[in-house]
């Protein structure tokens, strides 16, 4: 197992419920600590996976405080409840200002981060060119294909810079080339800041389990109403986070399949 | 030739411009072979058209009515504006909901009112006009806002935004450009109610004036051939501000895939 130490805890959800017409979540608990290598700035990187439908964009929005839930509560740096615009989310369909061009758009997004202040334009251009986007700064969202919107989406979301970023379906639309850029994004995102934690939501996986420490599994146990935590998996106990080539190797195969045979 | 009776098809450009000139003649026809007796046939329309157009009379009317309708449509979208921006406070929201049913108030109920509360003439018909303008534009704008798509406000919220910012990139910012949509949609209305309003006070003229005067000597040629001017400068109204607004705001005009 390499050496690491689980410290504070960054994210908190307390008997976390959430009931429309009936219930959706129930008896939601999960804490996130702080993790720490000897020698390696690292951040934490969990995966939640569950079939279509059973709330976990709903879980997305109670996490970062878009939306309160029935009850329970979800708290964040030392016990404080977590209100809207404390953590970047990147949503499944990302939603992207009409009115706003690229540009503008990530610009609205950097002047909220107070460590890029002054860099701002140049940090926009170099996240551009990573992503392929260098061309369509200057057009607006109804002119790029839905793949480059999910890139801006993303985009805005990591300028803005918060500790915590909740990604939904990231991987989703993307060709083979953007998925290997992309996680290997989210990868750099993690390892930049001790603090930074990502919550990914995908059904892709095999990509968003190897660049994770823990998997959360969502779903329904038999003869309750809502879906609730199922499963977790300590990927590091299991000597399965933090390495480059994990997906090739058996071990981690058999983790998936045992992930899949769980939803 | 089948495809226009298709649903949802698309014709090229041509065969719209020679479909609608088709119509046209038909129209055209059809009015020139029912028309008898005191309604004029379209030629004779058409030659009081070619007349007035060359007439300083009608000029100068134009130019009389067009400036009024423009400084009470400018007045009414800055009052508007102010109400539909204001009505996110709950205080002013209901303020917001009267004005919207103050379309069922008719004017000439309140002409009375009006006339004691203005000092002239020009002032009555332009509150007059902004008074029945507004709930029009007032309702427009709120519609606007209501169908505002719930995740522009969780942007926003996600980006930090405090409520008066939110008000200000998602209905300030986000949606000026509808404000030229509601123009253009209301012209008609400011149009219909000129010529109203200018039947109240006929000392300036207007096309209003005019319209009530060739009525008067049941003059139906004029009348229609003036209706033909009127009809005009609405669609030219509704093509310059559609312009105005995909030029300022370029993002409200999808491009279209070049055909060759
Ligand atoms: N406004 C609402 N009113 C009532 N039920 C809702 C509402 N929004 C979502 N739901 C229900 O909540 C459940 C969870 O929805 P959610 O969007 O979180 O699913 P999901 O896990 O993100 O699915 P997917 O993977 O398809 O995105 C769904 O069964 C849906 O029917
Ligand atoms: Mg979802």
């Amino acid at each position: 197992m390499t050496q690491h130490t689980k410290e504070e805890v960054l994210l908190q959800a307390t008997d976390v419920q959430l009931t429309f017409d009936r219930s959706i979540l129930r008896d939601i608990n999960f804490c996130i600590r702080n993790i720490t290598r000897p020698g390696v700035l690292q951040g934490q990187v969990v995966t939640l996976i569950g079939r279509s439908g059973i709330g976990k964009t709903q879980l997305f929005k109670i996490l970062s405080g878009l939306q309160s839930p029935t009850s329970g509560q979800v708290t964040i740096n030392n016990n404080k409840p977590v209100k809207a615009g404390d953590m970047g989310v990147i949503f499944q369909n990302y939603y992207l200002f009409e009115w706003r061009t690229v540009h503008q758009s990530l610009m609205l997004a950097a002047k909220k981060n107070k460590a890029l202040f002054g860099r701002e334009k140049q940090t926009i251009e170099q996240y551009a060119e990573q992503f392929q986007l260098t061309g369509h700064l200057n057009l607006y969202p109804q002119q790029l294909s839905g793949g480059q919107r999910q890139r801006v989406s993303i985009m805005q979301q990591l300028l803005k810079g918060s500790n915590f970023i909740l990604l939904d379906e990231p991987f989703s639309g993307l060709d083979v080339c953007m998925l290997d850029k992309a996680v290997e994004m989210l990868l750099q995102v993690s390892l930049s800041d001790e603090l930074k934690t990502l919550i990914i939501v995908s059904h892709d996986i095999e990509n968003s389990v190897a660049i994770s420490d823990t998997v959360y599994i969502l779903g329904n146990e038999p003869g309750k109403e809502g879906a609730t935590i199922k499963k977790e998996i300590d990927l590091i106990e299991r000597d399965l986070a933090w390495q480059k080539h994990i997906k090739q190797e058996r071990r981690f195969m058999e983790t998936i399949e045992e992930i899949k045979a769980c939803l | 030739m089948k495809k226009i009776f298709q649903p949802f098809a698309t014709v090229n450009k041509q065969t719209v411009m020679t479909m609608v000139a088709v119509q046209v003649v038909i129209t055209l026809l059809l009015w020139h072979t029912m028309s008898a007796g005191l309604i004029p046939k379209p030629a004779k329309v058409a030659s009081a058209f070619v007349q007035l157009l060359g007439s300083k009379l009608l000029l100068d009317n134009i130019l009389v009515s067009l400036l009024l309708t423009l400084k009470a449509m400018l007045y009414s979208i800055l009052i508007t504006l102010l109400f539909a921006y204001l009505s996110v406070l709950p205080f002013f929201r209901s303020v917001a909901l009267f004005i919207v049913k103050c379309r069922y108030l008719t004017l000439t109920g309140l002409i009375f009112i009006f006339t004691l509360l203005t000092k002239d003439g020009s002032e009555l018909k332009l509150s007059l006009l902004v008074f029945g303008i507004v709930p029009f534009f007032v309702t427009s704008f709120l519609s606007v806002i209501v169908n505002i798509n719930p995740q522009e406000y969780e942007l926003c919220k996600t980006l930090g935004y405090n409520n008066w910012q939110t008000l200000y990139e998602v209905i300030i910012i986000g949606k000026a450009d509808q404000v030229f949509e509601i123009l253009r949609q209301n012209f008609a209305i400011s149009w219909l109610m000129i010529t109203m309003v200018e039947g109240l006070s006929m000392s300036e003229g207007g096309i209003g004036t005019l319209l009530i005067k060739y009525n008067k000597y049941n003059d139906l040629t004029n009348v229609l051939a003036l209706q033909l001017v009127i009809f005009v400068i609405g669609l030219c109204f509704d093509y310059l501000l559609g312009t105005m607004r995909h030029w300022l705001f370029p993002y409200s005009k999808l491009k279209e895939v070049k055909a060759s």
